[in-house]
Formats: C-alpha cells, sequence, structure tokens
C-alpha cells in the first residue's frame, strides 16, 4: 500500500512501547473510542523494516456470530504464513464446534516456524460470550513461537490470570496513548499548521490529548484562515470535543463532499459506487481516495482500495447528525443500499437496511427465503441476531418468521420449542401470500421432516418426504436452488431415518443427496449424507463399506472436518468393521476417534453405536464385564429411541449372553423373560438363549434353540448372527459327544465368516477349543483358521503396513491359492494333493511367492503376506 | 468503568424503569443529544446531566452510546421516587 502524503506522525515512544510490550505472549491495548489505537496498530505495522510476521484481523461491527469471527482468525492467520497460496478459505458450517476450531488455530499456529503476532483489533465487537471464552482458551495456550495484540475500547472478561501471574501480560491504556504536548506540536507541523506555542498548548489542553480529537482539529486547521482564533473559540466553548470538532469539520466541506459523507453514513462499507447510489451524483469514488489520503477518518479495506469505511466513532457521529439534518431521507438511503446489497449477494446486511428502513415485512421475506442458505453457510448466529431485530410482535403472527425460529431450535437440538413454532407457522400458513405459498409449504414439509429424524419417528419421516415426490417446479433460479437444498436435506433425513432402521431405500436415498449436494455447492450436506452412506452399507461386504467410510472420511478431511460430530456415523462404522475381522488396535483408533468427534452431545443414536463397538472390542479381548458394561449403557440408550433401532436385538442378545459368559445366567433369564415377543423371537436373542443354556450346562436345550434359529424360524439382522448360531451348534455338539457333527457346525461358521475374514464371532463364543480339534486335513478355510487362532492367542492382526514397499509383481491367482494354504501345517505334498497339483509345481510356485514377497522363508511368507491382506484374496469366489 | 455486556449479565429481572441522572462532561450539541432521546438534558456547569426513566436493558443501552460517542462519563446515579437519590453508604453526600 503505497501513500504519497505522510499520513501519521511516527509516535517513536509509543512504538517502541509497542515493541516491548510484544516481547510478552499478549499484549492488550484497552482505551476509548477515537484514542488511537488503530493508527497505533497500523503505524506500527506498516513501519518499514518491521521484524515481525502479523496476521492481522479486525472484528467486524456487532459480531454475534462466533463461527464468523474465527472464520475470519483462521484466514489471517493462513494469509500471514502463506500469503502467496490461493487456498480455499476455510468453510462455515451449520454446526460449529468453537472447540475444534481452536485447537485447529492452534495446531496451525504450531506448526508455523518463526514468531507470527496475532492482531485482533476492535475487539469490543465480538458480542458472543461463547466466543471470547474460546479465545481465553486460544490466549493461555498459545504455542511458543505466537503471540498476541488485542485492542478493544473496554476491558473485556477474558480471564488472562494465568498469563499476568506469569508475567506475560501487558497492558496499553489510554493514558499511555494520549499525545503529549510535543507530539501534538509535531503533529501540526507535519500537516502543515502554523499554531504558537501557546495556541498549541490550548489545542492539547482542550483535547486532553486525544488522538480524534487532534485529528479532527487537524483536518479544520490545515489551510484555516486563523488558526489561533480557531483554537481559542474551540478553547472557549464547553460543546464536547468530538461533536465542536465534527460540526466545524462538516461546515468547511464543500456540499458534495458532505453530501457524500452524511448519506454514506448508514453503510458500515462503502464503494464508489454504493456512495453514487445514495447521493445521487458520480465521482464518489475519487472523493472517497482523497478523504481516506487526507487521513480524515476514511479507511480503506482493500489493497485495491475499492471499499472504505469510516471511523466507527466518525460514522456514529455523522449518523446521528444525518438524522437530525435530514430525517425524511433516512428510510430511503437504507432501502437504495439494501437493493444495491441483496444484488451483489450481502444478504445478511441487506436485511439489516431494510430493518432499518423500517420494512418489516419486507426484512421478513428476505430473512425467510434466506435463512435456510445462510443457515448452510454456517451463519446460523447471524440469522438468529436478524431475527431478534424484529418488533416483538412481528414474529409473533408470521409463519416464515416463526418458520425461521423452528429451524433455529431444531439446530440446538430444542425439539419442543422447534415443533410449537412449526405449528404456528402452519396454523398461519394462509396469511402468506399466494406466490410465496408453495414456498412455504415445501419449507415446512423439509423442517417436519427434520424434526421427525431427530426424534426417530420413521412413519413421520416417511410421510413428509412424500414431498420429495413431487418435480421441482420453482419459478425463479432462487427458487429452484432454495428447493434443491431442501431437497438434498430432505434426502439425508429420510436416508438417515432409514439406515438407522436398516431399510433398503436408505442407500439410494443417501447417495441421492450426496449427489444433489454436491451439484449445489453444499460440501457440508455432501459429507453428512456420504457419513450416513458409510453406515448405512454394514450390511454390504466388509470391503465396500470400509471403502465408503474412507470415502466420506477423506472428504470430511479436505474440508477440515475430521473430528466433527456429523462425521461419526463414518468413523464409528469403520471402527466396527475393523473388530469384526480382529483387527483390534487399528479398531480402537478409529473407535477413540469418533469419541473425540462427539465430545458435543448429539443424542442417543450415535452414542448407542459407540457403547457397541466399545462391548464388541472388550469382548473380542476377553474383557467380559468391562464389555457387559457396554452391551447395558448400549440397552439403555436403545430405548430412548421411538423406533426400536435396527441394532436393537443384537444389543440384547450379547448382554444378555456376556450375562451367562461372566457367570450371571440367573439374571439373563430373567431379563430374557423380561423381553417382548417380537425381541425374544429374533435370531441375536435365540443365540443368547443357546449360550445361556450352555452355561446352565443344558446342552441339549441349547441344540434345540439354535436348530430352531437355523431352520429359518428367528429373523437375524445380518449373517454375522448365523457365523455365532453355527458355532454355538458347534460347541453344544462337543458337550453332547457328538465330535462330526461339532466340526461339522465349526466347517459352515468358518464358510459363512471367510469372504469378509470375520474374526469377532469365533473369540466371543469361545470357540478355541472347538477350533483347535479341527482335523487339520479336513479344513478348507485354513487360513481363516490361522487368523483366529492369532488373535485368540493375543496378537492382533497387523494392520495394513502402510510403509511397507508393496511386491514387487502381483501374485497370480494360483500362487495366492498356493498363499493360502501357507499359514497352515500342511507340508508341501499335502497342499499339492489339496489343490491337485503336482509337489514341484507347487515348489515353484512357493519359490516365485518368496521372491515377490521379498520373503526367505515360510513364516516371513506368511507374515508379509498377513500386512499386505493378501491371505484372503484368493478365497474369494 | 466497567461495562456488562447485557448478555452476561446473570441479575434477576428488575421490576421496574427508574429514574436515573447521568453526568456527562460537556456540553451535548443538538447531534449528539439526538442519541439518547428517551432523556432530558440540562447543563449543569461545564456538564450535561441527561434524565430519565431507564431500566437496566435500557441503561446499559445508553451507556454503550456514551462509550461509541467518546463522550466522557462523570456520574451514574438512580433517583428514588421523591427525586432524591438512595441512600448509598459512601462518603459521597446525597
Amino acid at each position: 500500500m503505497d501513500r504519497t502524503k505522510p499520513r501519521l506522525i511516527g509516535r517513536g515512544d509509543l512504538l517502541a512501547a509497542l515493541d516491548r510490550a510484544v516481547a510478552k505472549k499478549v499484549t492488550i491495548i484497552s482505551a476509548p473510542a477515537g484514542s488511537g489505537k488503530t493508527s497505533l496498530l497500523r503505524a506500527w505495522a506498516d513501519r518499514p523494516g518491521q521484524p515481525y510476521r502479523l496476521a492481522v484481523m479486525q472484528v467486524q461491527r456487532d459480531q454475534h456470530d462466533a463461527q464468523q469471527f474465527w472464520l475470519a482468525l483462521l484466514s489471517a492467520v493462513r494469509q500471514a504464513s502463506a500469503p502467496t497460496s490461493r487456498t480455499e478459505p476455510p468453510a462455515a458450517t451449520p454446526d460449529f464446534n468453537g472447540r475444534a476450531m481452536v485447537d485447529r488455530v492452534l495446531s496451525e499456529l504450531a506448526d508455523l516456524r518463526g514468531l507470527l503476532i496475532l492482531v485482533i483489533d476492535d475487539l469490543h465487537e465480538l458480542i458472543s460470550p461463547d466466543a471470547l471464552a474460546q479465545l481465553t482458551r486460544l490466549l493461555t495456550n498459545l504455542p511458543g513461537d505466537a503471540h498476541a495484540v488485542l485492542a478493544t475500547r473496554r476491558d473485556l472478561p477474558l480471564h488472562l490470570q494465568q498469563l499476568r501471574l506469569a508475567g506475560e501480560l501487558a497492558e496499553i491504556r489510554a493514558a499511555d496513548l494520549r499525545f503529549s504536548e510535543r507530539e501534538t506540536r509535531e503533529l501540526l507541523d507535519a500537516s502543515g499548521v502554523a499554531l504558537s506555542d501557546a495556541g498549541a498548548a490550548l489545542l492539547h489542553q482542550r483535547t486532553e490529548g486525544w488522538a480524534a480529537g487532534l485529528r479532527l482539529a487537524v483536518i479544520s486547521l490545515a489551510g484555516h484562515p486563523d488558526p489561533e482564533l480557531f483554537v481559542a473559540e474551540f478553547s472557549g466553548s464547553d460543546r464536547t470535543v468530538a461533536e465542536y470538532l465534527i460540526a466545524e469539520m462538516l461546515e468547511r466541506q464543500p456540499d458534495d463532499i458532505k453530501d457524500l459523507l452524511l448519506r454514506t453514513s448508514v453503510l458500515d462499507r462503502v464503494n464508489g459506487e454504493l456512495a453514487d447510489l445514495l447521493t445521487g451524483r458520480q465521482g464518489s469514488e475519487r472523493i472517497l481516495l482523497a478523504l481516506e489520503d487526507a487521513n480524515a477518518f476514511v479507511v480503506s479495506l482493500d489493497p485495491e482500495r475499492t471499499w472504505f469505511r469510516y471511523h466507527h466513532l466518525f460514522a456514529d457521529l455523522l449518523r446521528l447528525e444525518l438524522r437530525r439534518a435530514l430525517p425524511a431521507e433516512v428510510p430511503g438511503l437504507h432501502r437504495r443500499a439494501a437493493d444495491w446489497l441483496i444484488q451483489h449477494g450481502h444478504i445478511a446486511d441487506a436485511i439489516r437496511h431494510t430493518q432499518a428502513a423500517g420494512d418489516w415485512p419486507g426484512a421478513a421475506r428476505l430473512l425467510a427465503d434466506h435463512s435456510f442458505s445462510l443457515t448452510m453457510d454456517g451463519q446460523a448466529q447471524t440469522v438468529r441476531a436478524l431475527l431478534r431485530a424484529f418488533p416483538p410482535g412481528a414474529p409473533a403472527d408470521n409463519p416464515e418468521l416463526a418458520l425461521i425460529r423452528a429451524g433455529l431450535n431444531l439446530a440446538r437440538g430444542r425439539l419442543d420449542e422447534a415443533a410449537a413454532h412449526l405449528a404456528v407457522a402452519e396454523s398461519h400458513a394462509e396469511t402468506t401470500p399466494p406466490d410465496r405459498q408453495r414456498r412455504l409449504r415445501v419449507a415446512i414439509a423439509s423442517l417436519k421432516l427434520s424434526l421427525a429424524t431427530r426424534r426417530g419417528h420413521l412413519a413421520s419421516v416417511t410421510e413428509q418426504a412424500k414431498f420429495l415426490d413431487s418435480p421441482v417446479t420453482g419459478q425463479s433460479d432462487e427458487d429452484i436452488a432454495l428447493d434443491n437444498d431442501l431437497r438434498a436435506v430432505a434426502l439425508m433425513n429420510l436416508g438417515t431415518v432409514e439406515a438407522s432402521l436398516a431399510l433398503a431405500d436408505a442407500e439410494r436415498h443417501l447417495r441421492e443427496g450426496a449427489v444433489l449436494a454436491r451439484e449445489n455447492g453444499r460440501p457440508y450436506l455432501e459429507v453428512r449424507c456420504l457419513a450416513q452412506l458409510a453406515f448405512a452399507s454394514r450390511v454390504r461386504p466388509f470391503a465396500t463399506t470400509r471403502r465408503r467410510c474412507q470415502e466420506a472420511i477423506a472428504l470430511a478431511e479436505r474440508h477440515g472436518w475430521g473430528l466433527e460430530p456429523w462425521i461419526a456415523p463414518a468413523l464409528i462404522t469403520l471402527a466396527a468393521n475393523l473388530v469384526w475381522t480382529g483387527e483390534f488396535g487399528e479398531g480402537e483408533r478409529w473407535l477413540q476417534r469418533t469419541e473425540r468427534a462427539l465430545q458435543t452431545d448429539t443424542g442417543p443414536d450415535i452414542r448407542l453405536l459407540v457403547h457397541i463397538v466399545s462391548g464388541m472390542l472388550q469382548a473380542g479381548r476377553g474383557r467380559r464385564h468391562e464389555a457387559l458394561r457396554e452391551f447395558s449403557a448400549a440397552e439403555h440408550l436403545g430405548s430412548q429411541l421411538a423406533d426400536s433401532h435396527a441394532l436393537a436385538s443384537q444389543v440384547t442378545g450379547w448382554l444378555l449372553a456376556t450375562q451367562a459368559r461372566v457367570g450371571l445366567p440367573g439374571e439373563a433369564r430373567a431379563s430374557l423373560a423380561a423381553l417382548d415377543d417380537e425381541r425374544a423371537g429374533s435370531g441375536e436373542v435365540g443365540n443368547a438363549r443357546a449360550v445361556i443354556c450352555l452355561a446352565e450346562g443344558d446342552p441339549a436345550a441349547a441344540l434345540a434353540t439354535v436348530t430352531d434359529v437355523l431352520g429359518g424360524a428367528a429373523p437375524v439382522i445380518g449373517y454375522v448372527t448365523l457365523v455365532e448360531t453355527y458355532l454355538l451348534a458347534g460347541l453344544a455338539h462337543r458337550e453332547l459327544g457328538d465330535q462330526r457333527a461339532a466340526h461339522q457346525a465349526a466347517e459352515r461358521a468358518l464358510g459363512l465368516a471367510e469372504p469378509d475374514r470375520l474374526v469377532l464371532p469365533f473369540v466371543m463364543t469361545g470357540s478355541g477349543e472347538l477350533l483347535e480339534a479341527l482335523p487339520r486335513h479336513e479344513t478348507a478355510h485354513a487360513a481363516l483358521l490361522a487368523d483366529v487362532r492369532d488373535v485368540m492367542r493375543g496378537s492382533s492382526l497387523a494392520a495394513k503396513d502402510q510403509s511397507s514397499s508393496p511386491p514387487a509383481e502381483e501374485l497370480s491367482p494360483t500362487e495366492l491359492r498356493v498363499l493360502g494354504y501357507l499359514p497352515t501345517n500342511l507340508s508341501r505334498p499335502e497342499i499339492a494333493s489339496e489343490l491337485s497339483l503336482s509337489v514341484n509345481t507347487v515348489n515353484t510356485h512357493v519359490r516365485n511367492i518368496y521372491a515377490k514377497l521379498h520373503a526367505r522363508d515360510r513364516s516371513s511368507a506368511v507374515q508379509r503376506a498377513r500386512e499386505l491382506r493378501l491371505l484372503s484374496a484368493g478365497l474369494t469366489r | 468503568m466497567r461495562v456488562h455486556l447485557p448478555a452476561l449479565d446473570h441479575g434477576f429481572m428488575d421490576p421496574a424503569p427508574v429514574q436515573y441522572t447521568i453526568r456527562i462532561h460537556g456540553h451535548l450539541g443538538a447531534t449528539v443529544l439526538s442519541a439518547f432521546p428517551a432523556l432530558v438534558p440540562q447543563h449543569h456547569g461545564a456538564d450535561t446531566v441527561l434524565t430519565g426513566l431507564l431500566d437496566r436493558s435500557a441503561l446499559y443501552g445508553v451507556l454503550a452510546e456514551v462509550e461509541a460517542l467518546g463522550l466522557e462519563l462523570v456520574e451514574i446515579r438512580q433517583l428514588m421516587p421523591e427525586g432524591r437519590s438512595p441512600e448509598s453508604g459512601d462518603s459521597r453526600s446525597p
């Protein structure tokens, strides 16, 4: 930014004081309006040769929205660390997690090399208690090379005692910022004002060294015919400094400039076009630039100097003067500003101006049309603030505003309040003008759908989703865009509920929703759909599910949402997937990540899944009491859901079975008796009944139960239940002495489990001895068997080792088949006879396998094969 | 002077508006006075005293405006219905 005229005097002492202050972690500059805080920061930042890397941000006026504040801060940090990169600005989301955001900022600061100073100006404009609390956490945890400077008009409730006690807090206050008499003279000299020493002293005394006062005085004094008289009159007046001097200043301006200043004071930010619009004249841009150059409280906001804003104090006084001098003009100015702002996409500002113009119906319409879009863009707090600005009576009868209120309540999980406002919206729907009726009804249906989803009411969800069947017939592009947004949300909600109830349409709806969201540029919705899709895919082959989970998680991470609660369905499904295949270590890591993502409570449905998977993990590791605790918690949460969820019988089944296994068969039986018919008749509970019988020493009864399940009399969630059933049958047969039947049952279980490499059922049912007893020649599932044995012996399967190099060449199908037998203790002739090959052929294959896997012997070949997950590859059909 | 943001105010509901006088240094002109439509101004020496009926929200709104306009606050006083200020037990005489 090149300025030809010297704009600010170099207040050397003050700059030195600031330099000393920033040696400490946090510096607070706290002084009233017009004290010169921003000027000081600017002079300090712009001085040539300044050694610091600065991330500068200014809090927007009346900033209620914590997320907007943090995004601006994050942007500033990124701008400072990589000024040339043109990465996407961080994306806003409807669900804002302040804690995660602070963590993100801290980690980005920690990654930086070298000193960085975060400068936040106008911090008093941050009207969000949450944001202040979050900021406190940031400031007290700044990593080594990061410092902060905060400028504010008043002391804020930032609890920085820690820093103060550690001597890491510096303060610069009003008294420090006051111009001394000497500095006053310097200012006068630099501005070319010829004033005697006595005159300068008088000026200094009258303004008490207040920066804004001095600057205003200088504007009037420059080119004034009689500076001494001016100062004398000023000194003799009792008027407040700012008012007197602004009046003087305005009086001295040519009419067009005065007009521009007054009329554009209604704006927070002004550019040439807007100013022309409001003044009805041309050439405003030139005037604005000149004002900035003259240091008349106008500052540009961008390097190109197209947007400007006035110093807040200056603007406030101008606004008051406008209201006093041209009161009839004010509503029209706001209206014209609103029109321009809408056309240029500044919706929230446009709504504020419409409200300021007193056009409440117009503002209500605008807000109704855009609240959804604003919310999707992460500006829910802004919507809330705009809603609050309506006079108390207005939202009461206005169905569109009531709907917005319902949406805001829903977002916070206040379901009953949301329903109440929804009812108001519906009952007053007819009062909406006819051309807006359809949009209102679609919005109502969409909200009802969201509400029903949170409550788990499938019937309501299906009912509400019917509007999806009607084609998209919008009248305007906006209508269509809004329709598409609502459709995507509706599909997401519908798919979510269907997934939780394991209904077939879930995947189709979620996929449609994801595609629509992507087309509409709504990454938040897209990620949510994909995360739910991953969860809905749990009935698919495990490899498919795993891939979908990873897709959803990768997309989320690309947007920086890797730890947000809405990615949890994908995280927990992946965790479950890994635990099923015996990869306990990896599974546990994903489970822990899910727990971190769910720190902001998200309701019983997702927490239930966390408990189930925890229970599975504990059971897999043989910790039965812990497993029991987890399954009990899951059962308890399940009872809080409206419709019985898809995994309900699984939870009950495992709960009862675990009770029996820890030596409480009596309790288990009692709980069993208390179940309703539907639950009791499920395959999962049937398995549990068998476990109880076995624990009570009645294998015959156990066998009878499992025979029922295997006969198809009991519905099962999926084939994994049957794996357990076969194993329980095997155990029962063994107790009854029928070895052959036991072996057969075990083989059936292995066969079912093999395609997805399930390991967990074997561990949970304690089928170790059953498997050991299998004659080694008679098993076709040697690889899986070996895996199960490994897990039961306590060495959990290695996760795919990403750092290991892939094999030089891929193994051929026959090589893979031979590889499958290597983990067994079959000799090469035995393998050859299994595969109907000659021993020589087998030897050749084995040599190739060793070469390709860079292995020197059988056991290292097996190890490598495990790491690369090659063992099942040859066995899937 | 520390000003509490209304959002952080955890006090109980105040029952009714109360008469306040707010003393500002300097004489307020028409422009600045228009920022305080609910208050009646009076010059007292070099100060301006604004008087009016304010509930708690309105009071803090006035204070915010005082801050925003860079005015110098000298004193705030609550008046009893009879027009006297309450016994406050401090060293200032009523």
